[in-house]
C-alpha cells in the first residue's frame, strides 16, 4: 500500500489561516481569552451574567484587562487567574482542544490565541501566574517555523502570590509589516475599543474592567423597550442538542439610527452578529427587506452551552454557521416573532393618507427600557401591541375642493384677498352653523 | 370533510374539543358554527383583517365563545398560545402568495404537537394583480395574460419553492394546481425542518370548485406520540383522506341535483359501483360522486315567506 503525504504545515497556520480575520477580532480573541480565565476562576455561568440580577460582584474582585496598542508592540495583560501550567504543557499551546481538555465558554476551538499570535507579529513573550505557579513563554515565529517538530519551548516560574495578582501577559512584538501599517494608518486602537464594547457588553464592568491604551471600555448593552401596557416584547425559548436559546424582539426606545436596528446573536454571552439586517436573519427573505421605518426593530438571540462547539458560531466569532441546526431552528422563530413588531411598524406609515396613526406614534415614543433578562423570565409569547381604548371623536376632518373663482368670490366679499382655501372653507362652514342650525 | 376527520381523531384520543380554533370566520362564521355545534369545541378564534369590516364582523358573530381579532394572521400567530393545541384554517381566498407562505411558516414553527393546520388557495390564474410589480414590461393595454406572466408570478411570490427547470409551459393554466401543490408542500416541509423532534402529516389534499378552483392541503405537527394516535384513529379509513401530498388531491365534485332527486338518491347510498337512478337519468359517474360526498353535503333550503 503505497501513501500519500498528509503532513501539516507550519507555514500554512503562520500564513493562511490568518487571512480570515481581522487584526482588531484577533485582539478581541485575546480579550476573549482573559474573560474566560476569569470565569473559569470564579465558576460563573454565562446564564448568570446574562440572566442573572444587576447585583454587583459582591465578593467577587472584577479582574482587570489592559490592551496597549503601538506600532511597535501589542500587548493584552489581565489579572484574570492566570493559565495553570498543566494547561500550558497540555492544551494552550495545541490547536483545537483535545476531548479531556477542559474547555472555557468562550474558546471553542482552540485556535484563536495562536491565530491572533501569528497574524500580529513574529515575537512573541508570555508569562502567566496563577496564584500558586507560573510559566513563560517567549517564541520568534519565523525560527519555530523552520523547525519541524511540534513543540513550543516553556519555563516554569514562581507564581503570584495572591489570587488578586494571578493573570496573564501576552506581549507581541517584531509587527508584521501590514499590522504596523494598519496601526500607524490610525483607529485601530478605537475599533477596538468600540468593538469590545459591543461585543461583551453583558461581561464589561460585571465582571472585568478593560481599558484600551489607558481609556476605560464601558459596555454597550442591547436596548430593549416595552410600554406598560402597550406594547409589550416577544419572546421565545427551546432547548436542542445541549444549547439553550433565548429570543426576545421588540421595539427599541428612544431615537435610534437603522444601524442600530435588527437582530443581535450572542454565542455563550458573546455578541457574534450585530444589528443584523440581511438574510442570516430573514430580512429579504422570510421577512420584508430592512427599510429605515424599521429603525426601532431590535432582536436578540442568545445561544448558550457547556460545550462550546455546539454553539452556532463560526471559527471567527463574527459569523454563523448556518448548517447548525439549533441556528435553522431559532431562525425560523426569529421570523415569525419579527412579522408583527413589522407590521406594527409599518402601521406607522399608512397608504391610506387619513388613517390614523397618532397612536401608533404615540406608542413607539412612549416605549421604555426594559432589560433582556426581564423579558427572558416570561413565559413565551408573541408581541403584542394594545392601542388604547378609543376616546369618541369630537372632530372630524372637513375636506373639498371648491372652484378658485368661488374661493375667490368668498374672499372678496369678506374683503381678506389673502385668505387660504382651508381659512374660506372654515370661514363659510362656520358661518353656515352659526346661521342656519339651531343651537342644541 | 374536515368535521369528519377531526370526530375520527376525537374518538382515536386527540382532545378536539379543547382545541382552539383559528380562522377567518369573515361575516358567516361557518365553520365556527360547525365546530361549536358539531364538536363542542369553545376555544374559537375569528381573524380579519379589513378593519372597515369590523362592525360587520361583530354584529354576525355568532356565539359568545368566539373572539374576534382585526388584525392579519401574521400578527397573531406567534401569540397563540404555547400550551394549548390548535387548528389554524389559513382559509385564503387568493392565489399563493408571499405573505401565505410566511404564514405556514409561523404557524408550523410555533404550534405545538398535535396541532393542525389547514391552508386554502386559489389555484386560478391570479387576476386584479399587477403584473408591472414582477414583469417590469408587462403592458396590460398590449400584453394578454398568460403563462409567461404567471411563471413570474410564481417566481415573485415563491421561487424558493418551485423546482428547478420549469419552463413557461410549467405555468400554463391546467398547471396551477400542480404548482400551488408542490409550493405548498415545500413551505410545510420546510418550516418543520426546523422541529427535527416534529414531522408535519399530510392528511387533507381537496381539490374543488365553487366559483374558483380552490386547493386546500393541511396536516398535523406531529411528535411519535401524536403519529401513532394518528395511525390508531380510522381516519386512513376516509376516502378524503390524503397522508401522501405526493398522490392525487380529493376532488370535491358536486353533482348538480334536485332535493327530489337527492331525496331518491340518499336511499340508495352507499350505493354499489355502477349504480344509476332508475327513475331519472343520471350517469353512474355522477352517482359514484355523489356517494363520495353525500354524507358531507349541508342539506340547503329556500322558504317563501
Amino acid at each position: 500500500m503505497r501513501y500519500a503525504s498528509a503532513e501539516v504545515r507550519k507555514q500554512f497556520f503562520i500564513d493562511m489561516f490568518t487571512r480570515d480575520i481581522s487584526l482588531e477580532d484577533c485582539v478581541l480573541d485575546l480579550i476573549g481569552n482573559s474573560l474566560d480565565s476569569y470565569l473559569l476562576k470564579h465558576a460563573i455561568s454565562v446564564s448568570e451574567l446574562i440572566f442573572g440580577p444587576d447585583a454587583t460582584n459582591g465578593a467577587r474582585k472584577p479582574g482587570r484587562i489592559d490592551v496597549t496598542c503601538t506600532e511597535n508592540q501589542i500587548k493584552v495583560v489581565d489579572t484574570c487567574g492566570g493559565i495553570s501550567r498543566e494547561r500550558a504543557m497540555k492544551d494552550v499551546f495545541c490547536f483545537g482542544h483535545d476531548e479531556d481538555d477542559p474547555v472555557g465558554k468562550l474558546g471553542a476551538y482552540g485556535v484563536g490565541m495562536k491565530r491572533a499570535l501569528f497574524k500580529i507579529g513574529n515575537k512573541f513573550d508570555i508569562v502567566s501566574r496563577t496564584a500558586t505557579e507560573g510559566f513563560e513563554v517567549s517564541l520568534n515565529l519565523q525560527e519555530w517555523a523552520e523547525k519541524k517538530e511540534w513543540k513550543i519551548p516553556i519555563t516554569f516560574v514562581e507564581g503570584a502570590d495572591s489570587e488578586a495578582k494571578a493573570g496573564t501577559s501576552i506581549t507581541i512584538t517584531e509587527l508584521h509589516e501590514e499590522v504596523a501599517l494598519r496601526i500607524r494608518e490610525g483607529g485601530v486602537p478605537r475599533n477596538i475599543l468600540n468593538d469590545a464594547a459591543t461585543t461583551y457588553p453583558y461581561f464589561l464592568d460585571r465582571c472585568v474592567k478593560l481599558r484600551i491604551d489607558g481609556n476605560d471600555v464601558p459596555p454597550r448593552p442591547i436596548p430593549f423597550g416595552e410600554s406598560d401596557g402597550v406594547i409589550r416584547a416577544a419572546r421565545e425559548k427551546f432547548e436542542q442538542s445541549n444549547v439553550k436559546v433565548t429570543l426576545a424582539a421588540s421595539v427599541a426606545p428612544g431615537q435610534r439610527m437603522a444601524e442600530q436596528a435588527g437582530w443581535y446573536i450572542l454565542c455563550n454571552g458573546r455578541v457574534v452578529v450585530d444589528a443584523n439586517k440581511d438574510d442570516l436573519t430573514g430580512w429579504a427573505s422570510d421577512l420584508a427587506s430592512f427599510q429605515p421605518k424599521y429603525r426601532s426593530f431590535v432582536g436578540l438571540a442568545s445561544f448558550e452551552s457547556d460545550d462550546p462547539l455546539r454553539l452556532p458560531w463560526t471559527t471567527t466569532k463574527r459569523d454563523i454557521n448556518r448548517e447548525s441546526g439549533v441556528f435553522i431552528r431559532a431562525r425560523s422563530l426569529m421570523a415569525t416573532m419579527s412579522k408583527p413588531i413589522l407590521t406594527f411598524l409599518n402601521s406607522q406609515y399608512p397608504s391610506d393618507p387619513n388613517a390614523e396613526v397618532g397612536d401608533i406614534r404615540d406608542a413607539v415614543e412612549g416605549v421604555q427600557p426594559v432589560s433582556f433578562r426581564d423579558i427572558a423570565s416570561r413565559s413565551p409569547s408573541g408581541f403584542l401591541y394594545t392601542p388604547p381604548k378609543k376616546k369618541a371623536k369630537t372632530n372630524d376632518w372637513v375636506r373639498f375642493q371648491a372652484s378658485i373663482t368661488s374661493l375667490d368670490k368668498v374672499r372678496h366679499h369678506v374683503r381678506r384677498p389673502s385668505l387660504s382655501a382651508s381659512d374660506v372653507g372654515k370661514l363659510a362652514f362656520d358661518h353656515y352653523v352659526k346661521t342656519e342650525c339651531a343651537d342644541d | 370533510m374536515i368535521i369528519d376527520a377531526l370526530q375520527r381523531l376525537a374518538t382515536a384520543g386527540f382532545p378536539i374539543f379543547d382545541y382552539q380554533y383559528t380562522g377567518f370566520g369573515a361575516i358567516y362564521f361557518v365553520d365556527f358554527i360547525m365546530l361549536h355545534k358539531l364538536l363542542g369545541m369553545n376555544r374559537l378564534l375569528s381573524l380579519e383583517q379589513d378593519k372597515s369590516l369590523e362592525n360587520r364582523v361583530s354584529f354576525n358573530k355568532p356565539f359568545s365563545c368566539v373572539d374576534i381579532k382585526m388584525v392579519p394572521a401574521s400578527s397573531e400567530i406567534p401569540s397563540l398560545s404555547r400550551d394549548i393545541r390548535h387548528i389554524v384554517w389559513l382559509d385564503y381566498d387568493g392565489v399563493l402568495r408571499k405573505d401565505f407562505l410566511s404564514d405556514i411558516q409561523s404557524a408550523i414553527t410555533v404550534l405545538p404537537a398535535g396541532s393542525i393546520l389547514l391552508v386554502t388557495v386559489d389555484v386560478e390564474p391570479p387576476e386584479d394583480y399587477d403584473y408591472k410589480q414582477v414583469d417590469p414590461d408587462f403592458d396590460s393595454s398590449k400584453n394578454v395574460l398568460g403563462p409567461k406572466q404567471w411563471k413570474r408570478y410564481f417566481e415573485h411570490h415563491a421561487s424558493g419553492y418551485l423546482g428547478l427547470g420549469l419552463s413557461e409551459g410549467d405555468f400554463g393554466k391546467s398547471e396551477l394546481l400542480q404548482r400551488s401543490i408542490e409550493v405548498l408542500k415545500g413551505a410545510f416541509t420546510r418550516s418543520i425542518v426546523a422541529r427535527p423532534e416534529l414531522e408535519f402529516l399530510p392528511m387533507f389534499h381537496f381539490d374543488y370548485r365553487d366559483s374558483h378552483r380552490m386547493l386546500t392541503m393541511g396536516g398535523m405537527i406531529a411528535g411519535p406520540t401524536e403519529r401513532r394516535l394518528l395511525r390508531a384513529s380510522t381516519i386512513d379509513a376516509a376516502i378524503y383522506y390524503r397522508g401522501d401530498f405526493g398522490t392525487q388531491p380529493f376532488e370535491i365534485n358536486v353533482p348538480r341535483l334536485t332535493r327530489k332527486e337527492r331525496v331518491y338518491l340518499d336511499r340508495e347510498m352507499p350505493c354499489p359501483d355502477g349504480w344509476s337512478p332508475k327513475e331519472f337519468d343520471l350517469d353512474p359517474d355522477k352517482a359514484r360522486q355523489y356517494r363520495e360526498i353525500y354524507r358531507f353535503l349541508p342539506a340547503f333550503a329556500e322558504i317563501l315567506l
